[in-house]
């Protein structure tokens, strides 16, 4: 018996996002949101290390 | 520990295995045992995948690390964001399309069997030395604060999560997995407010945090780019971004958590809530380890933090005066600090600048009387040997202030999460070396055609096996002295080997099987280049490996036509 056939479930590659509406716009805001902790952590860094 | 903290302890590392094996009751497919039928939603995974990554050490050695070094190791999960976004637009709906049960299956759709092997033997290796040291490094950490000998603590860990894992395969990994990252989560913020509400009458929240920056404390983000300096912004954003992209994308104990999804779609939010959570998550673990710090700037801390190295140093000639000098630099410190927080509030005559200057001194000479100590310690142990071991109890800093500071009953709760994540590292780790081991070795050269039955026995029999092997690992990690720090850096000498079989696989059709086998060894001699003739840092160790692949295997494809897609 073949295993991989009995992983059956339906792929559904074009299943949307819950929010935002397409992918490409949830990875930009994921992006966004990691150079805003960036940005957050240099400024948390200069404030302090004065 | 008082009675109620054993009775908080031992009840939450028996509830939650005993919830992962609820959860995972009625696996009785491979397909159920290994990949939990895909039925998993995206914050189950997303929490496993977190609980995977994040073993035990990474909450003791964190904090300890920002205590003793400052908060700049946040940048090290600064790539790990870019790598999310990209695996979950490329690896998750191609692993997902192709219905594998591993990575490395993927690889011989695309390939051949020898690069499929080639693969799966490395990820093995790997992983195999991993497995052990993530159960025995806790280990020997509680070993050390209660005193137990280190056997003991191994065995706890070992037995309790070999059980759970060989009993309910991943359903019970993952359910044990979500409930062990809310417990862990629940421990850090109650370290917090614990340490802000054991600062000193007039030392308040952002007193804390002023003092704690003043010394470098708070510097997490450094723009200087040098090669050689382990963690800077580029460093983190490049390097830790291959780093990443190699152990989410070609790691079958990531990759697992993320095949165990509903739909693509799900797996796909649970690498983006990796993507979105964890960069904060370090910054808060490393924030305690900074507010720790401000602590014992004004209640005493011991000169070494663990304990059987203070005693031996207390029996040494050099110990008073190492003492005597630790204790007034201390005292230097905490005048200092009480000085500069006067000032800071314009309540003190001396100016600002030079109460700055005086505390940061006084940091100084404190350092200086610790590494005195510190030396005095190695000197002892290193007397006649050929390869000196390097002493460091950052480990110990953090857990050492739990179990003296901390209220009743809460430091049974932080005990608990430190074996909680020691167990939610290594049983993700057992049920993915089973499914290589069973998947891509036993079914593809061994037996294949056997009935389902028969290969979800073999893989829990292989979940076993793997387990006592870690244990038994675990037991000796201690004669192997400085060796074990070179497993810790592994994961940096295989993972951009197997990411640049991948990157080929995904992105280049001209390169056929015999390329990319060989283009893997051309890549893993690199990094072994790199590791033996410079002094470049191990993060970048994930760059240049995984280019030399992806560069050799179009090399030796000059010439070949596009392979067909794969299925």
């Amino acid at each position: 018996m073949k295993l991989s056939s009995q992983i059956t479930h339906d792929i559904h590659d074009s299943e949307p996002p819950p929010i935002l509406g397409t992918w490409a716009r949830v990875n930009i805001a994921v992006l966004c949101w990691l150079a805003f902790l960036i940005l957050l952590a240099w400024a948390f860094t200069e404030y302090f290390s004065a | 520990m008082t009675p109620l903290d054993w009775i908080v302890m031992a009840i939450t590392i028996v509830a939650i295995p005993a919830f992962g094996l609820w959860k995972g009751r009625g696996s009785n497919t491979v397909n159920q045992y290994l990949l939990a039928g895909k039925t998993m939603p995206w914050y189950a995974m997303g929490l496993s995948i977190m609980a995977t990554q994040a073993s035990a050490i990474t909450f003791i050695a964190t904090t300890g690390q920002a205590y003793v070094d400052g908060m700049r190791f946040v940048q090290f999960y600064f790539g790990l964001p870019i790598a999310m976004v990209i695996l979950s637009a490329t690896a998750v709906p191609i692993f997902h399309k192709s219905g594998v049960y591993t990575a490395y299956e993927y690889l011989e759709k695309r390939f051949d069997a020898k690069t499929r092997a080639l693969a799966a033997v490395v990820f093995l290796i790997q992983r195999g030395m991993a497995v052990g040291l993530s159960i025995y490094a806790p280990a020997i950490v509680m070993s050390v604060i209660f005193g137990w000998p280190d056997r003991v603590t191994t065995l706890i860990i070992g037995i309790i999560c070999v059980v759970y894992t060989t009993k309910g395969g991943i359903p019970a990994v993952t359910w044990t997995d979500v409930l062990q990252m809310t417990i862990i989560f629940s421990g850090l913020i109650l370290g917090l407010v614990t340490v802000v509400s054991l600062m000193p009458r007039g030392v308040s929240f952002t007193d804390a945090v002023y003092l704690a920056g003043a010394v470098g404390k708070l510097n997490a983000v450094d723009l200087k780019f040098d090669p050689n300096n382990r963690y800077n912004l580029w460093s983190g954003l490049i390097g830790g971004s291959f780093l990443a992209l190699g152990y989410f994308g070609c790691d079958q104990s990531q990759v697992q958590r993320y095949l165990t999804g509903k739909s693509v779609a799900q797996s796909r939010l649970s690498l983006l809530f990796n993507a979105t959570a964890k960069v904060p998550m370090q910054f808060f673990i490393l924030f305690v380890g900074a507010m720790v710090f401000v602590f014992y700037l004004f209640i005493q801390p011991p000169m070494l933090f663990e304990k059987n190295a203070m005693k031996t140093v207390a029996a040494l000639p050099g110990y008073q005066a190492a003492q005597s000098r630790f204790d007034a630099a201390w005292n230097r410190r905490t005048t200092a600090a009480q000085a500069l927080n006067a000032a800071r509030k314009q309540e003190a005559a001396r100016p600002l600048s030079a109460a700055l200057a005086e505390y940061r001194a006084a940091q100084t000479e404190l350092d200086a009387a610790r590494k005195n100590g510190i030396e005095l310690y190695e000197n002892s142990q290193n007397k006649g040997v050929l390869n000196p071991v390097k002493f460091n109890d950052t480990n110990y800093i953090f857990l050492s202030f739990v179990t003296k500071y901390f209220p009743v009953g809460f430091v049974g709760l932080v005990i608990a999460v430190i074996f909680t994540a020691a167990m939610s590292s290594s049983s993700g780790e057992l049920n993915s070396l089973a499914a290589v081991s069973v998947m891509d070795i036993y079914r593809r050269h061994f037996r294949a055609g056997a009935t389902d039955r028969h290969y979800l026995l073999v893989s829990r029999l292989f979940t076993a096996m793997w387990g006592v092997w870690a244990v038994v690992f675990a037991q000796y990690a201690k004669y192997l002295g400085s060796l074990v720090e070179a497993v810790n850096q592994v994961g940096s000498f295989f993972y951009p080997v197997l990411l640049g079989v991948f990157v080929l696989a995904f992105f280049f059709r001209r390169v056929r099987g015999s390329a990319a086998f060989w283009a893997m060894l051309a890549g893993e001699c690199a990094i072994v280049g790199c590791a033996v003739f410079t002094r470049i840092a191990f993060l970048w160790y994930n760059v240049i490996g995984a280019l030399v692949v992806v560069a050799f295997g179009l090399l030796f494809s000059i010439g070949k036509k596009r392979a067909p897609a794969a299925e």
